[in-house]
């Protein structure tokens, strides 16, 4: 069955095109096939095209064989979403990965869906400018991927979302047909905004295969504060306070003392909590926020302020960031909890009140008090102590402590007005829940299926992975 | 009898004070900011959400198309509604229902003033940044539906960033809540893609958006220029130097010389063009960007320079700025507003355009615009009494889309398509585009019974081109 699907694939669009399997039989088995795996499930086929007509070809072909396609781009973001209802061609996108249109004197840049953040980020930086997206794994996460994921980071109360960015974009949709909406200009309202219903969509609609997006000029400097406190309470207390000043940071986190660890935060080995403010923009504007928020701090209670200027601070950035995705700090249960601002403080406080005796105290917990949204993220071996006193062998505590954890979470969230996403989480657990969990209404629930059945009536895109298991 | 039994069953909703059906009251309801007129058959006020749902589900039984309409300042034909059909106006539901100054929210009704929201908002230190040009009279569910600009959308983006949740009733009655208090949403981004729907996907009845905190420190200049080319390359200089300010408007010759004929703003009568730029942020950003952009002004042959930051200085900078529009109302009788938008580096030659426009035409053409984000209005000036000159304004308007296209930009910055542009749509998007389109509408709206007519090229014209008056001279009430 494998060698037909991958043979044609090869004469559709070139044999250097497609991922052969190596050798006849076995071919669903091999390793190169397995690193596309999603939730366990390799495709029987890549295919890394690097021009749009393949891709329009591709699709094609798989919209007349009902064949499913899941578009990816460096793989750094693929477990998001429900375990796919059909695997069969995986669609590589990293190689198609030009940067376009880049015109610093307008603010605006053109790229190919599989450029990576970090390649961007620094040929936009020759030209001065600046595209405030954020990602896990800059150097592998592409722009296509950043924006079918809604990828984003801890600049995200000062900058946006990628939906706030992007002003153009093509599509190959399920039938082959490229399309498009917006354009080249930061001002646009010439048809309907189809930048957004693509954004977060997860690659169901189509694939991405061109975006222009504004950007902002280059910060001149960077810098950040970590400042430990005792508690949680209290560090939540000083970073609502802060975030409310007119000199506030551009990204305000506050960690928990085992996310603290992850980060490797060590300024006070006795605290609870740690406030990071994270500051870019003009030198004289970054030192006053600087020095004003330290002063804050300081008067709130932190037990010490530490200061830490340019590539410090960006490289702390970069590692709250890629925490829960990086190799050595991927969870074994990972939640996204987007709620309004004022919502995280009593989210954490609901948390740690609860957490005493139980597994709380284990939760690392991320939370952004300025934008609204905490990432909580259990690493395996807290469900193996909280197993330790009994007599469940550590998969099953795994996956029971996954259950019960993510039950409260929605619970939780859905009385404060939020939403929770799953990330993260065992296979055997994702097989029984929905990630998406309750996060829209029926009546939204029922236009998301009329638009996912316009689009791509033959259930090809992606299937099952989105809300709704669209 | 029919007809009568209709109405009858609007009011039973309403009350019947709140249906207008009387084609004398119903002239007021026949036009827009635009130059289309059409009359509707009835107009409904309904004074909640439940009204609203119980009006469109009545319409959709009968098979009447249904239209909303805020405040009619719209300028592309949006609030007008097709033959036969009724438009539901939000006049009554006008209340501004909750303000979270912790989360800094607003929860309001859809008929509520743009400007009403930021006065009631700068109370607490806040302001709802989006500001229309007209935001004196636009409504909050106009400015949803156009997802309406203004000068600060520079820097703080337009209507769609701002829009946290929408309450929205659908073409047959049902309620639906898209978005909701969170910033972040999973699933489709069904709020972000109706806003801008131009009242095709749902009538929103309720809107939560974001507010802004009022900027510690608020900096503004004039700079006065020769010619517009120097203007131009102004812009160019002030952008390129990495800055982006809160606005940066700009006011050609003819616009300037209107102006100070009824009103003293303070320009010289032979500037070539006048550039208004608005620094906010921390006192030490502020003043820092201060010094580069008064050298960028310099530096590209601005003969005079002038500062404000106090708020009285800073509105007499304005002063010219707002009163341009009303002033073309010397000038001529009628007028035809272009809203393309080109990336900012063509704005010189895309000028040069505009004269050459004009020339051929012989229609007067002033420019007043928010030249930061490359958006311009091209406002043809003209006397509609005069034989043709109707259609050759609306021919000049046509070329001059034409070009913005050609350069690399579009149709419409701020105001949408609605009838007046829809047939240039074949200028920006291929047939396949436009499906793609209407497949989400058709999510939406699957009868298509919302404002039908709009957007799309190839649905029927039924509407009548009627030039609009310019203001009365010295109207502040609205700017372009
Ligand atoms: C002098 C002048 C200056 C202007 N300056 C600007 C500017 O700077 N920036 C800018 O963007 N625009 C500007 N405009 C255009 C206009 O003011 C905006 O488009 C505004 O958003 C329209 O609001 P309105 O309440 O008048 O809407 P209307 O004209 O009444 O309606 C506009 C559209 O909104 C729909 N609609 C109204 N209410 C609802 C609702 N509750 N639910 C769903 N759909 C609804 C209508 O069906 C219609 O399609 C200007 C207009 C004038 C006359």
């Amino acid at each position: 069955m494998t060698e037909p699907i991958a043979q044609q694939l090869a004469d559709l669009l070139g044999r250097d095109t497609v991922l052969m399997p190596d050798g006849a039989g076995g071919a669903a088995n091999t390793p190169e096939l397995e690193k596309y795996a999603v939730d366990g499930l390799a495709p029987q086929v890549v295919v890394q095209p690097t021009d749009r007509e393949s891709i329009a070809r591709l699709m094609q072909w798989a919209a007349a064989r009902q064949v499913a396609v899941l578009p990816r781009g460096g793989g750094v973001l693929s477990a998001l979403g429900n375990r796919p209802a059909q695997v069969d061609v995986a669609l590589d996108l990293s190689r198609y990965n030009r940067v376009l249109d880049y015109q610093p004197a307008d603010l605006t840049v053109t790229v190919e869906p599989g450029v990576t953040l970090q390649t961007l980020s620094r040929e936009l930086a020759r030209g001065g400018k600046f595209v405030p997206l954020e990602s896990p794994l800059s150097h592998r996460a592409t722009l296509g991927g950043i924006l079918a994921a809604n990828a984003s980071g801890p600049l995200r109360h000062a900058y946006g979302l990628a939906r706030d960015w992007l002003i153009g974009i093509s599509v190959v949709g399920a039938d082959g047909v490229e399309t498009k909406a917006g354009g080249k200009v930061v001002k646009n309202v010439t048809g309907y905004d189809l930048n957004k219903l693509y954004t977060g969509s997860l690659g169901t609609l189509g694939v991405i295969v061109e975006a222009s997006f504004k950007l902002a000029p280059l910060m001149d400097e960077w810098a950040a504060l970590a400042a430990p406190f005792p508690s949680m309470d209290a560090a939540i207390a000083a970073g609502r306070s802060l975030i409310a000043q007119v000199y506030a940071p551009q990204g305000l986190q506050v960690v928990n003392r085992p996310a603290a660890r992850r980060l490797n935060l060590t300024a006070d080995s006795a605290a609870g909590a740690y406030v990071l403010a994270l500051f870019a923009g003009r030198p004289r504007a970054v030192g006053r926020r600087r020095e004003e928020s330290a002063r804050l701090l300081g008067q709130s209670g932190a037990t010490a302020v530490e200061s830490l200027d340019g590539a410090a601070g960006q490289a702390l950035l970069r590692q709250v960031t890629d925490l829960g995705w990086s190799d050595d700090t991927i969870p074994a249960l990972g939640m996204r909890v987007n709620l309004p601002p004022t919502a995280v403080g009593q989210l954490v406080a609901a948390i740690v009140g609860e957490s005493a005796g139980e597994s709380g105290a284990e939760l690392g917990l991320v939370a952004d008090l300025g934008f609204g949204v905490a990432h909580l993220l259990r690493w395996p071996e807290t469900f193996d102590q909280a197993a330790a006193g009994n007599e469940e062998p550590a998969g099953d505590a795994v996956i029971a402590g996954s259950l019960s954890e993510i039950e409260r979470m929605q619970a939780l969230a859905r009385s404060m007005g939020g939403t929770v996403v799953v990330e993260h989480c065992a296979p055997a657990v994702k097989a029984r829940i929905d990630v998406w969990g309750g996060a829209a209404t029926e009546a939204e629930l029922e236009i998301m299926r009329r638009i996912k059945q316009n689009f791509d009536p033959l259930g090809l895109l992606n299937p099952g992975r989105f809300m709704g298991r669209l | 009898m029919q007809r009568q039994g209709f109405i009858d069953r609007l009011k039973a909703i309403v009350g019947d004070d709140y249906v207008i059906a009387h084609p004398e009251d119903l002239l007021v309801y026949e036009y827009d900011g635009s130059v289309d007129r059409a009359m509707p058959r009835a107009v409904v006020l309904p004074a909640s959400a439940g009204e609203v749902s119980r009006t469109l589900a009545l319409a959709y039984q009968e098979g009447v198309p249904v239209v909303g309409r805020g405040s009619g300042t719209g300028l592309s034909g949006g609030a007008l509604a097709p033959p036969g059909g009724i438009q539901i106006a939000f006049t009554r539901m006008n209340r501004i229902l909750e303000v979270d100054t912790e989360n800094r929210t607003a929860t309001i009704e859809p008929g509520v003033i743009n400007l009403d929201l930021d006065n009631h908002v700068r109370k607490f230190g806040m302001r709802y940044a989006p500001d229309p040009s007209s935001q004196k009279a636009c409504s909050l569910g106009g400015n949803i539906a156009e997802n309406a600009g203004g000068p600060h959308c520079l820097a703080y983006g337009a209507t769609t960033n701002h829009v946290l949740a929408l309450e929205v009733a659908l073409e047959d009655g049902t309620m639906v809540n898209l978005g909701g208090p969170a910033r972040e949403v999973p699933g489709y981004d069904l709020r972000g893609v109706f806003v801008g729907s131009e009242g095709t996907f749902g009538i929103a009845t309720q809107i939560t958006v974001r507010l802004l905190p009022l900027p510690e420190t608020v900096k503004t200049f004039l700079g006065i220029f020769p010619d517009i080319e120097s203007a131009c390359s102004a812009v160019s200089a002030v952008i390129g130097h990495g800055i982006v300010p809160a606005a940066l408007e700009m006011i050609d010759a003819l616009s300037i010389r209107a102006v100070q004929q009824v009103t003293d703003a303070g320009y010289p009568e032979d500037a070539g063009a006048v550039l208004l730029i608005e620094l906010e942020g921390l006192w030490e950003e502020v003043d820092e960007v201060s010094r580069e952009v008064e050298s960028a002004l310099w530096e590209t042959g601005a003969g005079e320079v002038r500062v404000a930051e106090e708020d009285r200085e800073r509105e007499r900078l304005w002063l010219g700025r707002k009163t341009a529009f009303g002033a073309f109302g010397a000038i001529a009788p009628n007028y035809y507003l272009v809203d393309g938008v080109v990336p900012r580096t063509r704005l010189s030659q895309v000028l040069r355009k505009v004269s050459e426009v004009s020339e051929k035409y012989g229609i007067i053409i002033a420019n007043v615009f928010h030249a930061g984000d490359g958006n311009l209005h091209p406002c043809m000036l003209f006397d509609g009494r005069e034989p043709g000159v109707t259609e050759r304004a609306m021919a000049g308007a046509a070329e001059l889309m034409e070009y913005c296209v050609a350069v690399g930009g579009t149709l419409s910055g701020e105001h949408g398509i609605g009838l007046e542009k829809k047939q240039f749509m074949p200028l920006v998007f291929t047939d396949a585009d436009l499906a793609v389109m209407r497949r989400t509408r058709d999510a939406f709206a699957p009868a298509n019974r919302l404002n039908p007519g709009k957007i799309f090229p190839d649905d029927d014209g039924f509407y009548q081109i009627v030039p609009q008056p310019t203001p009365p001279p010295g109207d502040t009430g609205m700017y372009v």
